[in-house]
């Protein structure tokens, strides 16, 4: 298949969706199409695809907006939280049709009543996903959550989703989720050719755009980047950093043009907005309900859930082992009391593994971005890395 | 610990706590599993397992009102955890790594148990305590309750609770003791029938006990409900309030106003704000914190009784019912005002509350106040701040009341 592009306009492509996601919005909606957002994180995209509408990540911030929050939300909460109520308020997701919450932390659960509150959608849900996640009463519940969620976004598209249409969906979104795998595996051993800010900005826009014209576009940059490695033009920019990442979400998103300018690549991490939304597929045998459930349980742990299964320590340690990271950077958000309360044992337990690890505090719209080039630069010289 | 002299009362409780601590020692010396617990944690079972439960939030509220929250989260601070956090939280793990410990220290634990229906911090706490104490962690989480309780929720936690007597029938090499369940559930409700009984009485005007003298009077229904302790307790304090009512001793003799206080109250600073309020004869009557432990369980459905009460406890409500409770409490108290806490410790229970100010003020026309601050942590405490904003309440209180 000829390219129609080249990998920059591709990037660049990307780049505008995510750095204008009002716009973007206005643009899904000249269509019939009807859209539901859904709050990062563990929505189960698949569901509302099914039913008929275009599932949108609220992932893409517009950090002034943060502000409008404030008679609303104490500034001491989660600035992520607050700067898409603060969003909404200002009325950039006024052509969504919905809103989908996942309740994974004490902001989550309490957002939605003050979002309904004061910036109501026709369609609004929380979706109630279990914490522990060991012991079988958590999955027969969830398949039961998934089931409710079903009957809400059927009633509200007045329509069935049969269970084919659902093994569809979840056949698209497996594939899209594939080959942003094997571009992540590309841009880990590749980073020149395709560097941090535009392999996450890929992931960010799968939860921006129709899954199928994003597998389309994927798939073109793949064939041209593999064409690129094969004729051996990897050339360019050297990276000597392997940094493994941990944290919600890689905001604010200049973190990755420090990371691009100071050589190191980011060639893993548990971000919410990152690897963790590709790492693993859904079951495609077997009821469908049951099999989205079966991925939840098999997502890389984070700080939300409870369980011996989800030791997030030792998965983040086998993550290093098998990426060959030097180190692990960590990115948390001010006031996200699930990070923090994981954060000390995580730090000990890398350390006494020999893993160099540092953690930088970031706040949107909140602490300036300035700070974290000097941090990041000086953890990298520790590594014995830069440019 | 607080100062409350004028309630006789008040000596038998220091003495219970403390031989009840004394209790937690002696057990944990005789082998006796300590199990740690949350305040909405079916505690029932634990008791009928044979453990010995203990309540970390509790030695949390008991430092904050000392007041050396700071000094102990301090030490936590130093490890890496930060003063956001939940202040009990802070200062059960700073206990952990501190050297000076003025309340003593906390109980280490056999087993973790958690429920989350409060919120995610404990969640959090009792997991990163299980790995810290290496003990088994074991968590009923409970979804939230927006509206009307599913029943797929309800199947959930009636699931998990049947989990939780599996492991505590592993755990502890016994079959688990329903006829002594039986026993301990009356027994709790006995103690949830007294304490309803004794925060009623703040309704009288002028009254014999408010929200202030409730928050002292507090931890045996959480720490010790379930047991022939706490029911012997509130019948003496049920016992000394009717030789008040007799002998006509009131909280404030010439009471005026009757407030509706939201949710925990500053620790370290309960008598401070008593005294505020007295200064203009003003009385805090009800809360929804004091009230969340008007409990009845159902003897014939144990587990489903269990489950009902302490999942959908207000806490783990959705934004209107919590809403509709508060204004429900006003009424049933007929109060004249309303304060709002919003605490940095407590999302669960601050984050709304902006809204809910209006809109509480627009269903019921009442005056009201909001105010910043942390139930225990007095780095966040700005006496004249409170003062100012306080002086501005009651003046309009008095205005809106002539």
């Amino acid at each position: 298949m000829p390219a129609r592009k080249n990998a920059k306009s591709i990037y660049e492509d990307f780049n505008k969706i995510v750095a204008n996601p009002v716009r973007q919005i206005k643009r899904l909606r000249t269509g019939a199409v009807r859209i539901i957002g859904w709050v990062p994180t563990d929505v189960p995209e698949e569901l509302i695809h099914a039913a008929g509408a275009l599932p949108i990540g609220i992932v893409a911030l517009d950090n002034p907006a943060v502000s409008r929050s404030a008679p609303h939300m104490q500034a001491w909460s989660c600035s992520l939280m607050r700067c898409a109520l603060g969003m909404a308020l200002g009325g950039s997701f006024d052509l969504l049709n919905g809103l989908i919450i996942p309740v994974i932390c004490d902001t989550t659960r309490m957002v939605t009543g003050i979002w309904k509150q004061t910036k109501p959608y026709v369609f609004m849900d929380n979706f109630l996903l279990p914490k522990q996640i060991d012991r079988p009463s958590a999955k027969d519940y969830l398949i039961g959550e998934m089931g409710r969620l079903k009957a809400r976004l059927e009633q509200f598209m007045d329509r069935t989703i049969t269970a084919s249409e659902l093994c569809e969906s979840i056949k698209l979104y497996n594939y899209n989720r594939s080959i942003m795998r094997k571009l992540f595996s590309l841009h880990t051993c590749h980073p020149e050719l395709l560097g941090n800010k535009d392999m996450y900005n890929i992931i960010k826009t799968s939860m921006l755009m129709p899954k199928e014209l994003h597998t389309n576009m994927i798939a073109e940059l793949l064939q041209m980047l593999e064409k690129k490695v094969d004729d051996n033009k990897s050339g360019g920019k050297k990276y000597n950093i392997r940094l493994l990442m941990s944290g919600k979400v890689w905001e604010p998103p200049e973190i990755m043009n420090i990371l691009d300018s100071l050589g190191a690549v980011s060639v893993g991490d548990d971000f919410c907005t990152g690897y963790r939304y590709i790492a693993n597929d859904v079951p495609e045998t077997g009821e469908p309900l049951r099999s989205l459930a079966e991925r939840q349980f098999s997502r890389l742990p984070i700080a939300a859930f409870a369980g011996k299964c989800g030791d997030r320590t030792n998965s983040i340690i086998r993550m290093v082992g098998e990426t060959h990271a030097d180190g692990v950077l960590f990115v948390h958000l001010r006031y996200c009391e699930p990070e923090n309360f994981d954060y000390p044992m995580l730090r000990d337990d890398l350390s006494a593994s020999g893993i160099p690890n540092f953690r930088i505090e970031t706040e949107i719209g909140g602490l300036p971005v300035e700070n974290y080039n000097e941090q990041i630069k000086t953890f990298i010289d520790s590594l014995g890395g830069g440019v | 610990m607080i100062e409350s002299p004028s309630f006789k009362t008040t000596n038998l409780f220091k003495r219970m706590m403390a031989e009840y601590l004394e209790r937690g020692v002696a057990a944990k010396e005789k082998g006796i599993p300590i199990a740690w617990v949350t305040a909405t944690f079916p505690v029932e079972i634990i008791y009928a397992a044979g453990l010995f439960p203990y309540y970390p939030e509790n030695f949390g509220a008991r430092i904050a009102a000392k007041k050396v929250a700071a000094a102990i989260s301090a030490a936590a601070e130093k490890q890496g955890y930060f003063p956001d956090l939940c202040a009990y939280a802070r200062c059960g793990i700073g206990n952990a790594f501190s050297i000076k410990r003025p309340v003593g220290e906390v109980l280490k634990p056999d087993v973790v148990f958690c429920s989350n229906a409060q919120c995610g911090s404990l969640q959090k706490w009792f997991e990163a305590a299980g790995r810290y104490y290496q003990v088994p962690f074991f968590l009923i989480d409970t979804p939230l309750i927006e509206n009307t309780p599913t029943t797929l929720i309800k199947r959930y936690i009636v699931d998990q609770l049947h989990e939780l007597l599996d492991f505590l029938e592993l755990y502890t090499g016994n079959t688990f003791n329903f006829s002594r369940l039986a026993e301990v559930i009356s027994l709790s409700n006995e103690a949830c029938r007294l304490w309803n009984e004794i925060l009623e009485m703040a309704a009288l005007k002028p009254a014999p006990f408010g929200y202030f003298d409730a928050c002292y009077h507090l931890a045996p229904i959480v720490a010790w409900r379930g047991t022939k302790w706490a029911v012997d307790y509130y019948k003496e304090l049920k016992k000394e309030l009717e030789e008040r009512l007799d002998n006509k001793v009131y909280v404030i003799p010439d009471e005026r106003y009757k407030l509706y206080f939201d949710h925990i109250p500053v620790w370290p600073r309960l008598r401070w704000f008593s005294n505020l309020l007295l200064e203009r004869k003003a009385l805090a009557v009800a809360s929804q914190y004091t009230h969340a432990w008007a409990w009845r369980f159902d003897l014939n459905r144990p587990l489903e009784s269990l489950v009902k009460n302490h999942t959908e406890v207000f806490i783990n409500r959705g934004y209107e019912y919590r809403l509709e409770q508060k204004i429900s409490l006003m009424n049933e108290f007929k109060v004249d005002g309303f304060i709002l806490f919003s605490n940095r410790s407590c999302k669960p229970k601050a984050l709304g509350l902006y809204d809910k100010y209006n809109i509480i003020s627009e269903r019921t026309g009442l005056p009201g106040v909001i105010f910043e601050a942390d139930m225990s942590d007095e780095r966040y405490f700005n006496e004249e701040y409170i003062k100012k904003l306080f002086g501005e309440f009651f003046d309009r209180l008095e205005r809106e009341s002539t």
